[in-house]
C-alpha cells in the first residue's frame, strides 16, 4: 500500500514539477534510471523471498545510481564513458531480467 | 551493492568465464540474504521502516519519470531544429532557382538586343550569325533534334553495387559523346565543356545540382548512327551486364524528337580572350 502511494507520490512529483536536469547531469540520467530500476526489481524479489530489509534496500538504490554515476563519471574524464555506460547497463540489465525471471517464478509458478 | 561476506564458492570448470554466472546467479543482492541471516540469528523480527521505504521508492520513480519527461522534452527540440534547417536548406534552393530564372530572362533579353543592333549592318549580321553557331556549340542555346534517350535507375533494394553511381553516369555520357552527340542532358541538366558529374554522398550531382534515380540522358544526334555505336560501346555492353548483375535499370531509346534546355551562363573567372582580335566575351 504504503508503496502504491510512494509510486503514485513520484510519478506526480516527477509530472508536476517537471523538474529541469542541468545539462552536465543528463549523461547519467539514463544510468540512474538503470540503477534505480535495478534496486526496485531486487527489493520486490526479495520482499517476494520474505528476505526483505530496508536498510539493504535503502542502501542498495542511494550506492548504485551513485556508483553506477561515478563509473560513468570518471569514464567520461578518461574518454571512455561510452564504453562504460554500456557495460553498466549491460551487468544491471543481466541482473534486472534474472531478478524479473524470479519474480515471475515466484508470482506465476512458472 | 552493500558490503557483504561473501559466500563460499566451490571451483567452477568454467571458473575464468564466471562473470556472466555470477550476475545470474547473484542477480539478487547477496545484502538481502545476509540481512536475513542475521536477523535469524539475532532472533528479531522487525517491521520494516514504511517510511524509509516509501521514500526510496517514491525517489527512484521520480528519478525514472525525470528521465522520461526529459526524453520527451528534448526529442521535440532535435526534429524541430531539423526541420528548421530543412526549410532553409528549401527556401534557398527556391532562391538560387529564381535567380537562374532571372537570368536566363535577363540574358534571353540581351541576346535579343544584341541581335536587333547588329542586324541594322552587313558586318553585324554576319556576326550574329557567327555568334548563333558559337552559342548553340557551348549549349547556351535551347535545341531541338533527334537522338537518344538513354535511362538509367537504381534497383528495387537500393543500396551499394544496385545503385547508380556517378562514374557510370560519366561513362554513359562520355560513350554518347564518342557516338557522335552534339549536345546531351542529364535530366533535363544540359551538359557543356565544364559540367561535371560526380558524387556527394548518396547523390549524385550534375552541374552541382543533386539528381535522383531515374537518370535521364537525353543525347542529340544522327539517332540510328548514335544507337549502332553507343549500342557497340564498351560502356553500354558493362552497363548491361551490371544492371542484369543487381538489377538496376539501363535502356536506350530512339527519340525523333528531343528538346534540350539551353545551359545557364559560364562564368569565366581567369580565361580571357589570347587575342585583342577575337571579337568578344562570353555572352
Amino acid at each position: 500500500m504504503i508503496v502504491l502511494i510512494a509510486v503514485a507520490l513520484g510519478v506526480s512529483l516527477g509530472l508536476v514539477l517537471q523538474p529541469t536536469v542541468p545539462l552536465d547531469l543528463q549523461p547519467y540520467l539514463p544510468i540512474a534510471v538503470v540503477a534505480a530500476l535495478d534496486a526496485l526489481f531486487g527489493g520486490v524479489r526479495a520482499w517476494l523471498e520474505a528476505i526483505f530489509d530496508d536498510r539493504v534496500f535503502v542502501v542498495s538504490f542511494v550506492a548504485n545510481v551513485l556508483v553506477a554515476s561515478l563509473i560513468v563519471y570518471v569514464g567520461d574524464k578518461l574518454g571512455v564513458g561510452g564504453q562504460l555506460s554500456t557495460s553498466i547497463v549491460v551487468v544491471l540489465g543481466i541482473r534486472i531480467f534474472s531478478n524479473a525471471a524470479a519474480i515471475r517464478r515466484r508470482v506465476f509458478r512458472a | 551493492m552493500a558490503s557483504t561476506t561473501p559466500p563460499q564458492r566451490r571451483q567452477r570448470a568454467d571458473a575464468s568465464m564466471s562473470l556472466l554466472v555470477d550476475l545470474s546467479t547473484d542477480a539478487l543482492d547477496p545484502g538481502y540474504a545476509a540481512a536475513a541471516a542475521r536477523k535469524r540469528a539475532a532472533g528479531v523480527d522487525d517491521r520494516p521502516r514504511w517510511a524509509l521505504v516509501g521514500a526510496t521508492v517514491a525517489a527512484a520513480t521520480l528519478v525514472i519519470v525525470v528521465a522520461a519527461v526529459q526524453t520527451r522534452a528534448s526529442a521535440p527540440a532535435a526534429a524541430k531544429s531539423r526541420s528548421a534547417l530543412i526549410a532553409a536548406v528549401d527556401r534557398q534552393s527556391a532562391t538560387v532557382d529564381r535567380l537562374e530564372r532571372s537570368i536566363a530572362t535577363l540574358s534571353a533579353e540581351q541576346a535579343k538586343l544584341r541581335d536587333a543592333s547588329l542586324a541594322s549592318t552587313g558586318a553585324g549580321a554576319a556576326l550574329a550569325r557567327r555568334i548563333a553557331a558559337a552559342e548553340l556549340a557551348l549549349g547556351n542555346l535551347a535545341v531541338v533534334g533527334p537522338g537518344l534517350r538513354v535511362t538509367l535507375a537504381d534497383g528495387s533494394a537500393a543500396s551499394g553495387n544496385n545503385r547508380v553511381s556517378d562514374r557510370q553516369l560519366q561513362d554513359v555520357v562520355n560513350a554518347l559523346w564518342t557516338a557522335g552527340a552534339e549536345a546531351i542532358a542529364v535530366n533535363g541538366q544540359r551538359l557543356t565543356a565544364q559540367s561535371a558529374i560526380r558524387q556527394a554522398g548518396d547523390a549524385v550531382l550534375v552541374d552541382f545540382r543533386p539528381q535522383v534515380s531515374p537518370y535521364v540522358v537525353t543525347a542529340i544526334g544522327p539517332a540510328v548512327d548514335m544507337e549502332t555505336r553507343f549500342g557497340a560501346s564498351r560502356t553500354a555492353a558493362r552497363m548491361r551486364g551490371t544492371s542484369q548483375l543487381y538489377g538496376l535499370r539501363f535502356d536506350y531509346a530512339r527519340a525523333s524528337r528531343l528538346t534540350l534546355p539551353a545551359a545557364p551562363d559560364a562564368t569565366l573567372r581567369f580565361a580571357r580572350p589570347a587575342t585583342a582580335a577575337t571579337p568578344r566575351g562570353h555572352s
